[in-house]
């Protein structure tokens, strides 16, 4: 069959300076078909995405030598596009290109406009762009909002969407336009259960009604083991290429750091779960004692509570996962750690104190958070600048303090990039150096909220020799996750969020 | 006059179903305003002849009263006007409406757009402020100490939205802004004969009265200055 | 309706350039004439009329110049706009309630005149008083000071100011000078020269000594506007530095005129700068 879109890139480069992003890589995209492209982050995986979507030469400050072809279709002209990194390059109409060619960005917010009030506007913003009749628009707009399961929310405000619901109002707002070609980047992560079913029903209903679909990611999921090809690109090039198990049996996947369960559950099980946890009679670090929590609604209703009754201790070197679906309450039970959301009744205990009264910023002294969305905490320049920060008011000298933070990124691989503005960094190494701050400060109590999410096999890797040495080192790590396996590997004692409380899962 | 302006405004803000909103936001206004046009010509107004009462240096005049008087009302009907629009204009249908008309479609979504991120920025600055207390912010109440709390909270604040932004516009290109020709809205603007109607009516009247009153006050320093 | 994959390089338009040109013109014409007509006495109360000429002359303006440039805007500066005036009633709010006399209601406008230029600095200043007067419609008569800062920002960036950070706050100055000069008369003539906060009182001390209206409420607004924008193009630059290259290289204004200095290093001056002007 001929592929509706071909792209053969040659060489990009975001900058004048420094070796180029992407290099001779090339992409045929077969209507009806299901491509996978892996790649560790630092791979060029998330750049190939956007040259693809065109995304990556809006603007003109990318240097782009290679070839875009596009066949015709019954929603617009195609065309052969042949850049050579120069001023005199065609320039790619996005708005015409985007129409044929929809991308889901890693961060689904980032394709919305956030002008809509509610989530039948975003949907139909392309459409009015277009000048589509409102009869037609609406009828389009519903269909799109069906697909992705969103049809009984067409009215709400998009801000107050779930995670998992923006998710699927981004790839609702990719559909309505019925692409020829669907670019997904890293569209399981964060997904839970339920979800990655409902993406995969999703993308065979695209394949049946004929686009070619080609997604990009970081981590081995069932969605790539059903992938037609499979292309694995490691330092900005193809490594490998053919049927997802040939790529996945390559010894270029094992070099190239992408995330994979299989393989994972095969390594050396040297995590703290191979170790005996701080004996029973040792005094617990982090206590929660008959906690119950509630968030105010609107009106003075109190709602369902999250947290009833709920009790749970960590012990000296024990790693507690708590699991349970999106919205269960995990990162709730977190926050009373930390000293950010107060119990509506019980008590909190941090290193046999009760900690109610005690300022959040206080009760970080021994309790180190890494939040889901890094973003909230980096504000620096450079990454070593902002592992630093505040490691002053511990009491460290400034020597001594740069000493520390630097070996917090080492401790987690990045040392390389101390000097990088922590915005240039992936979303993976965002994660890791968030991951530095709070190691650097060296809690006794480590609290990960949703750590895995978005890392590659390397970072994995990372995270979890964090985790065994905060274990080892006598500190208490309490972590939530939606990933059962990595838990059960990762774990001591994994527990689920049940009625507001917890069981052992 | 202005009074008989204000009334018609609040008239219109009930009829809108949005009095109390309406009154309340003009009154976060408009108070502040008055308490200082108060202060300022109601005690200092050098060129008033009827002292009605002195301490010290702040007289009060008749004539500073009644120039106070005057601009607050003039002010009041000012922002009572725009407010009573203001609390009961839909945004969505604001800018369907303007799309309509042929204005820049970028106008309506900036409007849009700003007023949808004012309305999420306190969430945000509240996860950020979460995020830097977990670090082991602890907001002083001097000076220094806000400042200090002002940029851990400001500045991750600032990076975030300019790189969402960054972001943003390619995907608002990818779909379709920045093509040419005409726009279509997704949001209906209700509308009748009778309000088209009174609309121009209102139109032509305001042009009216504005040409009636600019053209000899423009004439006037035209002539004045030779 | 489908469009080419292509499209031509982006040209100036004659027709947006002469509405652009013509809404300057209205800004300076109303001016002018706010200054022409500027009581001498004010014992006879609020003159109407001038008050008329004024809301007229910049609303027309302001209608012109969305006219010439909205339409001429780069996507990645449309995006950023209403970043800009979040930012703007964010930091705003931050220092409004205090008694010093500096409002911090400008740095969105600012950073946006830095990093895309005159033109979109000018429209941002307009827009963000639209906006704010859905919450207070008095500002509204600013707008054309507003425009002014947006515009001079953009222009300081261009000459290479933001990137020799020691001019930064002469810059500032200037601004303050000439947004002084063209609030003082919308303040006499539209608010009979009331403000509220440390400016109010600024003017109500310099009225105790006998000065007249037109006098003090200058020097009001002289006191509140030149520390203020000395601050605000301070803490902006300080907040083009913080941004990555990756946020700022997207601009084509920051890559033709190098508005900032390349290296990380100059991020230096940027905090040592910015903390003893906060």
């Amino acid at each position: 069959m001929t592929p509706v879109l071909t792209a053969h890139v040659r060489r990009f480069a975001y900058d004048d300076v420094g070796p180029p992003a992407v290099r001779d890589v090339r992409l045929a995209l077969e209507p009806g078909s299901l491509v996978a492209a892996l790649g560790a982050s630092g791979s060029g995986k998330s750049t190939l995405a956007k040259i693809v979507a065109g995304w990556a030469l809006q603007g003109g400050h990318a240097r782009f030598e290679g070839t875009l072809e596009l066949a015709p279709g019954p929603d617009g002209p195609g065309g052969r596009l042949e850049f050579s990194g120069s001023r005199d390059d065609p320039r790619l109409r996005l708005g015409a290109w985007g129409q044929r060619v929809a991308y889901v960005p890693q961060r689904p917010g980032d394709l919305l406009t956030g002008a809509a009030a509610s989530v039948g506007e975003e949907l139909a913003f392309s459409l009015e762009q277009r000048g589509v009749e409102r009869g037609a628009m609406r009828e389009r707009v519903v269909r799109a909002a069906r697909a992705v399961g969103l049809g009984e929310l067409l009215e709400r405000h998009p801000g107050r969407l779930s995670g998992g619901e923006q998710r699927r109002l981004a790839l609702g707002c990719a559909l309505v336009e019925r692409p020829d070609v669907v670019v997904l980047d890293e569209p399981s992560a964060s997904l839970d259960a339920d979800g990655a079913e409902a993406l995969a029903e999703l993308v065979d209903g695209l394949r049946r009604d004929g686009a070619a679909v080609v997604m990009f990611a970081a981590a081995v999921d069932a969605l790539v083991r059903r992938a037609d090809r499979c292309l694995l690109l490691d330092g900005g090039t193809s490594a490998a290429e053919g049927t997802p198990d040939e790529v996945l049996a390559s010894s270029a996947f094992a070099a190239s750091g992408v995330a994979s369960a299989g393989r994972e559950a095969t390594g050396p099980t040297d995590g703290p779960a191979a170790q005996a946890p701080g004996g029973q009679g040792s005094r617990p670090l982090a206590e929660l004692d008959r906690v119950t929590f509630a968030y105010a609604l609107a009106r003075g209703h109190a709602a369902r509570p999250v947290l009833d009754g709920a009790c749970l201790t960590a012990g000296p070197g024990e790693v507690i996962a708590l699991t349970g679906p999106n919205g269960a309450g995990k990162s709730t039970a977190l926050r009373h750690f930390a000293g950010l959301a107060r119990p509506l009744s019980g008590t909190v205990r941090i290193g046999g104190t009760d900690i109610a009264g005690v300022p959040a910023g206080r009760v970080a002294a021994t309790v180190g958070t890494l939040f889901q969305d890094p973003r909230d905490q980096l504000f620096e320049r450079t990454a070593l600048r902002e592992v630093s920060f505040g490691l002053a008011a511990l009491g460290l000298a400034r020597d001594a303090a740069r000493a520390r933070a630097l070996e917090a990124l080492d401790a987690v691989g990045l040392a390389r990039q101390a000097d990088v503005h922590p915005y240039e960094l992936s979303s993976s190494e965002q994660r890791l150096v968030a991951l530095a701050t709070v190691l650097a400060r060296r809690p006794t109590v480590l609290l990960l909220d949703e750590p895995t999410v978005g890392l590659d096999g390397r970072a994995l890797g990372r995270l979890d020799a964090a985790v065994t040495d905060a274990a080892r080192a006598g500190s208490a790590v309490v972590l939530s996750t939606h990933d059962h396996a990595w838990a059960r590997r990762r774990a001591h004692r994994v527990l689920a969020l049940e009625r507001g409380r917890f069981a052992e899962a | 006059m202005w009074l008989a302006v204000l009334a018609a405004s609040l008239g219109a803000a009930a009829a809108g179903r949005v009095l109390g909103k309406a009154v309340t936001a003009a009154l976060v206004v408009v108070v502040p305003f008055a308490l200082w046009a108060l202060a300022i010509h109601g005690l200092f107004f050098p060129e008033g002849r009827t002292v009605l009462a002195a301490f010290g240096p702040a007289r009060v005049t008749a004539e500073g009263l009644a120039y106070a008087g005057g601009i607050v009302l003039r002010t009041a009907a000012l922002v009572v006007v725009m407010l009573a629009f203001s609390t009961w204009v839909e945004v969505p249908v604001l800018r369907a409406a303007l799309v309509r008309r042929g204005v820049p479609a970028q106008l309506g979504y900036v409007l849009s757009t700003a007023l949808g991120l004012a309305s999420t920025v306190a969430e945000r600055l509240e996860r950020i402020r979460e995020a830097q207390e977990a670090r082991g912010l602890v907001v002083r109440q001097s000076l220094p100490g806000r400042i200090v709390a002002a940029r851990l909270q400001v500045v991750p604040l600032v990076l975030q939205l300019v790189d969402e932004a960054g972001e943003r516009a390619p995907a608002l290109e990818a779909r379709g802004q920045a093509l040419p020709g005409r726009r279509t809205s997704y949001v209906d603007e209700p509308d009748s004969r009778a309000q088209r109607a009174l609309r121009w009516v209102l139109a032509v009247a305001s042009l009216a009265v504005v040409v009636s009153v600019m053209v000899p006050a423009v004439a006037g320093v035209l002539g004045g200055g030779r | 309706m489908s469009h080419q994959l292509t499209v031509d390089a982006p040209r100036r338009s004659p027709l947006r350039t002469f509405l652009t040109i013509l809404g300057v013109a209205a800004v300076v014409a109303t001016y002018a004439f706010l200054i022409v007509s500027e009581p001498a006495d004010v014992v006879n109360g609020p003159s109407a009329s001038s008050a008329l000429v004024a809301l007229v002359g910049f609303g027309l303006a302001m209608v012109l110049l969305f006219a010439g440039i909205l339409p001429t805007l780069p996507t990645t500066t449309l995006a950023l706009i209403p970043v800009a005036l979040v930012l703007n009633i964010v930091l705003g709010q931050f220092v409004g309630s205090t008694l010093v006399p500096i409002y911090l209601d400008s740095i969105g406008t600012v950073l946006v005149g830095y990093l895309a230029g005159p033109s979109a600095g000018a429209t941002t200043g307009l827009l963000s008083n639209l906006v704010w007067s859905f919450f207070n419609p008095s500002v509204l008569p600013f707008a054309a000071g507003a425009a002014a800062i947006g515009a001079l920002a953009g222009l300081s960036a261009r000459l290479g100011i933001v990137r020799r950070f020691y001019l930064v706050p002469i810059a500032g100055l200037v601004t303050g000078f000439v947004a002084a000069a063209i609030a003082a008369p919308i303040a006499v003539i539209v608010f009979g020269g009331t403000a509220t906060g440390a400016t109010g009182a600024i003017i109500a001390l310099f009225r105790a000594a006998g000065e007249g209206l037109v006098q003090s409420v200058t020097t009001g607004a002289f006191t509140s506007d030149l520390p203020d924008k000395l601050v605000t193009f301070s803490v902006a630059a300080a907040l083009a530095y913080a941004l990555p290259r990756r946020s700022t290289q997207r601009f084509e204004f920051v890559r033709r005129y190098r508005v900032l200095a390349g290296a990380k290093r100059t991020g230096e001056p940027a905090d040592s700068k910015a903390a003893p002007a906060a």
